[in-house]
């Protein structure tokens, strides 16, 4: 189990990692997630040691290692770009670390020998890295990193070089690995389909903190902020500005000047009135039966996916995507009515932060 | 290939534009190669009977070359000034440079500009001023320099001319050296020593087992390129030494400048000059096979 | 910077100050030779040696101007070095563009001939380039004679092939043309050929094209080239010792040389002055092309 707790990192005056609490527990697959910037390949080296920790513990299993050599953490890194030794075969790229600690030559091959069997390379042993391919490329880090019996292995974006195709088969290559692997793993990428698709714990990170960290489906159903809220899920989540008023004893009601009006139950009475931003996805906007519906708007753009469509509709500052699905007869410039979903609203206040009336 | 008459007029075009540097190629350096080699075959001189009426005379000149002990005793100098300024002393202080550089220290431009200069000064000034160093007894700086260390100065020039060529070739050259080194271990990405590193590597084992075997390409090069320019070296030596004393610093270039301006012996000179080019010719097809020139 | 354990940054800390060590021993090994030339050239009493001029003094460049032929040798290494780079240039300019943009068959031959050209001593060959320039320069000669009489003479000092300046430049830009265009030819392998294209959908023709679109954009590359070829033809000993005789025509590094040959007393002062003077446009011009030594040296010049 890997714990950072209140760690801190300056490059000069300059705060990048602001005060931030993680835990991964063992065998979890955690992913690291953020826009570019945010701070995560910086935290991710962090844990490594290949960066200094300024303030907090990085504590694994137990004992804090801040001031421990990278080699001697039991951590091993996958690099964006695999850093293979190019003048090494596959054998002596995997066997490296084993022969830096003059281990002898028969066993260094038969724990080669055993790594390449789980990874699938043992036809390839003998190979200079030119000769493989960017998937095998990856197996060959992969198995540098687990000959080494880490307890934690950290991936620093580790698909971003490959086409998209590959991309996919990679993903579920790499899930693989970590069932059969049983690996406690820190994942650091900026695309989040990634993060939804692989992770057991999302840790989005946003300008050098936390923003919020749980399960795929917790982020996705209950974002803590409208940054975790747009982040995560594409097409990104619909925000429009309203004012909130109370209509009456346990409900609010939000206007916007684009014409919305929606009620939203809420017993506490604790929400506060005024401005506040309004959340919703776009497959939680429905057309409606003319008339009816939460509020009407242009269509501006129709992009038809066979399996789905998604609509622009309203005006250039305040753009609302919404999905339908299959084929729908919907052309530009048609006026179309939209309902929202009342219990897939999000309501966030002027900062951001979510604000959650309580249904009675 | 170019196909239609546009693409075929534009290679006219091309070759039009080349054709001034080639005539200029041919003219000042082909076709003097090929006559020395014609020269080398006849008797040539400027002086002597041979002046009046010189004719061909086969293979003597080079007979007289393989029995010369002149010649190859310029061969031997010329290969230990090879050895010793191009292959172990520029070499190993421009990789000292060259790695040094890449410490996170302080000043680095101004050490760097003064390990580039000696390359900026031109042949004959950088004669004179090693002559400066070494020359005149006990005033030389070299001399002063030594005693100051408890050692007895000596005449260096004239007990130790051909280490002492060595030193002020290796003096001119270590930019050479730095630069290409340099070059060569910028190509390899920082991320491989993070991995070594990740992996448990010393300094020393990431030096021996990463730096230097995805270096052999570029040392390669270098050896080739600085063993070419070091055989072609004349006006430092001459400046220094003129190849004596007795034919003790008497490299390949002085010993045909030698035979060709002051002995006069046109056609000898030129066989000498045959054997330079056809050792630089060699020297230069390795070179070229390394450059894996992309067309 | 990577954690390290307190002992690892007690080793860090040391190699750190090993580099500063081998550093500075390299450096001053560079630089001492330099002192005597600087130090000497404003010594009234300057000797051999190495030593603090008791008086300091601008005399000894005044004595090259006036005692000694310095301006001429000057003039005359400014004006067949200066003339023979920018022929270098202009020929490596275009002659690179042609190679780096042709396929027809001869290119891989021609680069090849160029490498190999750049590994030939020149010493080797100058007896006979002596020689044909003679031959060419005896035509010249039974040409320009019958028409021009006596200012024969003073013509050939001009475009002479021996002894003359047009002679001396021509085999200089000649020595310097392979690396020149080679470098030349690498840079315009890395400009894309978008800006060409487009400016041939606008109906340039050749001519419009390289003097609107290249030239501008090959300014780097043909800095480089000029430079390099500058420094190397400047520094050239061999080839006007071999071809120059009369005294007008001496250049800088020749008047030097002679200068520290006389057999009477040797005036260091004024030698030093001279090397300095020597020195300085090679130093400066070296200075401008730090830049591109990296580029140059592993291959080529980026654009």
């Amino acid at each position: 189990m890997i714990n950072l707790r209140n760690v801190r990192k300056f490059y000069g005056a300059l705060e990048v990692i602001k005060g931030v609490d993680i835990t991964v527990e063992d065998g979890e697959f955690a992913v690291f997630v953020g826009p570019s910037g945010c701070g995560k390949s910086t935290l991710l080296r962090m844990i490594a040691g290949l960066e200094g920790i300024d303030e907090g513990d990085l504590i694994l299993n137990g004992k804090r290692i801040n001031d421990v050599p990278p080699d001697k953490r039991g951590i091993a890194m996958v690099f964006q770009s695999y850093a293979l030794y190019p003048h090494m075969s596959v054998a002596e790229n995997i066997g490296f670390s084993l022969s830096l600690k003059k281990v002898p030559e028969a066993e260094i091959r038969r724990q080669v020998e055993a790594v390449a069997e789980i990874l699938q390379l043992t036809d390839y042993l003998d190979r200079r890295p030119a000769a493989l391919s960017g998937g095998q490329r990856q197996r060959v880090a992969i198995g540098r990193a687990i000959i080494k019996k880490p307890a934690l292995i950290l991936f620093d974006e580790p698909l971003s070089n490959l086409d998209s195709a590959l991309r996919v088969q990679m993903r579920a290559e790499l899930q693989r690995l970590h069932r059969e692997l049983k690996a406690t793993v820190v994942y650091v990428t900026h695309d989040q389909v990634e993060a939804m698709t692989m992770a057991d714990r999302i840790v989005v990170l946003n300008k050098g903190f936390v923003a919020q960290e749980g399960a795929p489906m917790s982020l996705y159903h209950q974002p803590d902020n409208e940054f975790v809220a747009t982040f995560i899920g594409s097409p990104k989540m619909n925000v429009i500005p309203v004012t909130a008023t109370r209509a009456s004893a346990g409900t609010l009601r939000l206007a916007s000047p684009i014409g919305l009006s929606l009620d939203l139950a809420d017993a506490s009475g604790a929400v506060p009135q005024g401005e506040a931003k309004l959340g919703i996805r776009p497959e939680h906007l429905k057309i409606a039966p003319e008339g009816q519906g939460n509020f009407t708007a242009e269509v501006v753009i129709v992009e038809r996916l066979g399996v789905e469509t998604y609509m622009t509709v309203g005006s250039q500052e305040q753009p609302i995507v919404v999905r339908a699905e299959g084929d729908i007869a919907v052309r530009p410039g048609d006026r179309v009515s939209l309902t929202a979903d009342p219990v897939a609203c999000h309501l966030f206040d002027s900062a951001g932060r979510v604000i959650r009336p309580v249904a009675a | 290939m170019a196909r239609n008459s546009h693409e075929k007029r534009a290679e006219r075009q091309w070759l039009l534009i080349l054709l001034p540097s080639l005539v200029l190629l041919l003219a000042f350096v082909i076709y003097p190669a090929i006559y020395s080699i014609y020269l080398s075959f006849t008797n040539e001189a400027l002086t002597g009977a041979a002046a009046l009426r010189p004719r061909f005379v086969g293979f003597r000149n080079y007979i007289r070359l393989f029995n010369d002990a002149k010649f190859w005793n310029a061969l031997f100098v010329t290969f230990v000034f090879v050895i010793g300024s191009a292959v172990i002393g520029q070499f190993v202080l421009g990789l000292v440079s060259a790695l040094a550089l890449r410490r996170p220290i302080r000043f680095r431009r101004v050490f760097s500009s003064i390990i580039l200069l000696p390359n900026a000064a031109p042949e004959v000034v950088a004669g004179f001023m090693w002559i400066s160093m070494l020359a005149g007894g006990d005033n030389a700086t070299l001399s002063r320099i030594v005693s100051f260390f408890g050692i007895t100065p000596a005449d260096w020039l004239q007990v130790f001319p051909l280490s002492m060529i060595i030193v002020v070739n290796t003096w001119r050259g270590i930019a050479t050296a730095m630069i290409l080194l340099t070059a060569g271990l910028s190509t390899i990405p920082a991320e491989i020593y993070e991995a070594a590193r990740m992996d448990g590597a010393t300094p020393s084992q990431m030096f021996r087992r990463i730096t230097l075997p995805l270096m052999m390409p570029t040392i390669l090069l270098y050896m080739l390129i600085s063993a070419v320019s070091t055989i072609a070296v004349f006006g430092l030596v001459y400046a220094l030494t003129r190849g004596g004393p007795g034919g003790a610093t008497e490299v390949v270039s002085i010993y045909i400048y030698n035979q060709s301006f002051t002995a006069f012996q046109l056609g000898y000179g030129a066989a000498v000059a045959v054997v330079a080019l056809v050792i630089s010719l060699i020297l230069g097809v390795a070179y070229v096979r390394a450059m894996k020139v992309e067309v | 910077m990577t954690v390290v354990s307190p002992g690892e940054t007690a080793n860090k800390g040391r190699s750190d100050l090993i580099a500063y060590a081998t550093l500075s021993l390299i450096s001053i090994f560079c630089a001492v030779p330099f002192f005597w030339v600087l130090l000497a050239s404003f010594d009234g009493n300057a000797q051999l040696f190495l030593h603090w001029p008791q008086q300091w003094t601008f005399a000894n460049y005044v004595r090259v101007f006036t005692k000694e032929d310095g301006a001429k040798w000057l003039f005359n290494s400014l004006f067949v070095v200066g003339g023979a780079t920018l022929l270098v240039m202009v020929l490596a300019g275009l002659g690179g563009y042609a190679l780096s943009r042709t396929r027809a068959w001869w290119k891989l031959p021609f680069l090849y001939a160029i490498l190999l050209i750049r590994v030939l001593p020149p010493t080797a060959l100058v007896v006979p380039l002596y020689k044909f320039l003679l031959t060419l320069n005896n035509a010249e000669a039974a040409v320009l004679r019958p028409i021009f009489g006596s200012y024969a003479r003073d013509i050939m000092r001009w475009t002479g092939f021996i002894d003359g300046y047009l002679g001396l430049i021509l085999v200089l830009a000649t020595m310097q043309l392979p690396l020149a265009l080679w470098i030349m030819k690498t840079f315009f392998d890395g400009l894309p050929r978008d800006y060409e294209e487009a400016a041939l959908m606008d109906g340039a023709t050749l001519i419009q094209r390289i003097r609107r679109v290249l030239i501008p954009l090959a300014l780097p590359g043909l800095a480089a080239a000029g430079l390099f070829a500058f420094m190397s033809a400047w520094g050239d000993f061999l080839l006007p010792l071999i071809f120059l005789s009369s005294p007008e025509l001496q250049t800088l590094p020749l008047g030097l040389f002679r200068a520290f040959l006389r057999i009477n007393e040797i005036d260091y002062g004024l030698l030093t002055a001279l090397a300095f003077i020597y020195l300085l446009p090679a130093v400066v011009a070296f200075g401008f092309a730090r830049r591109f030594l990296v580029q140059t040296f592993s291959g080529g010049v980026k654009g």
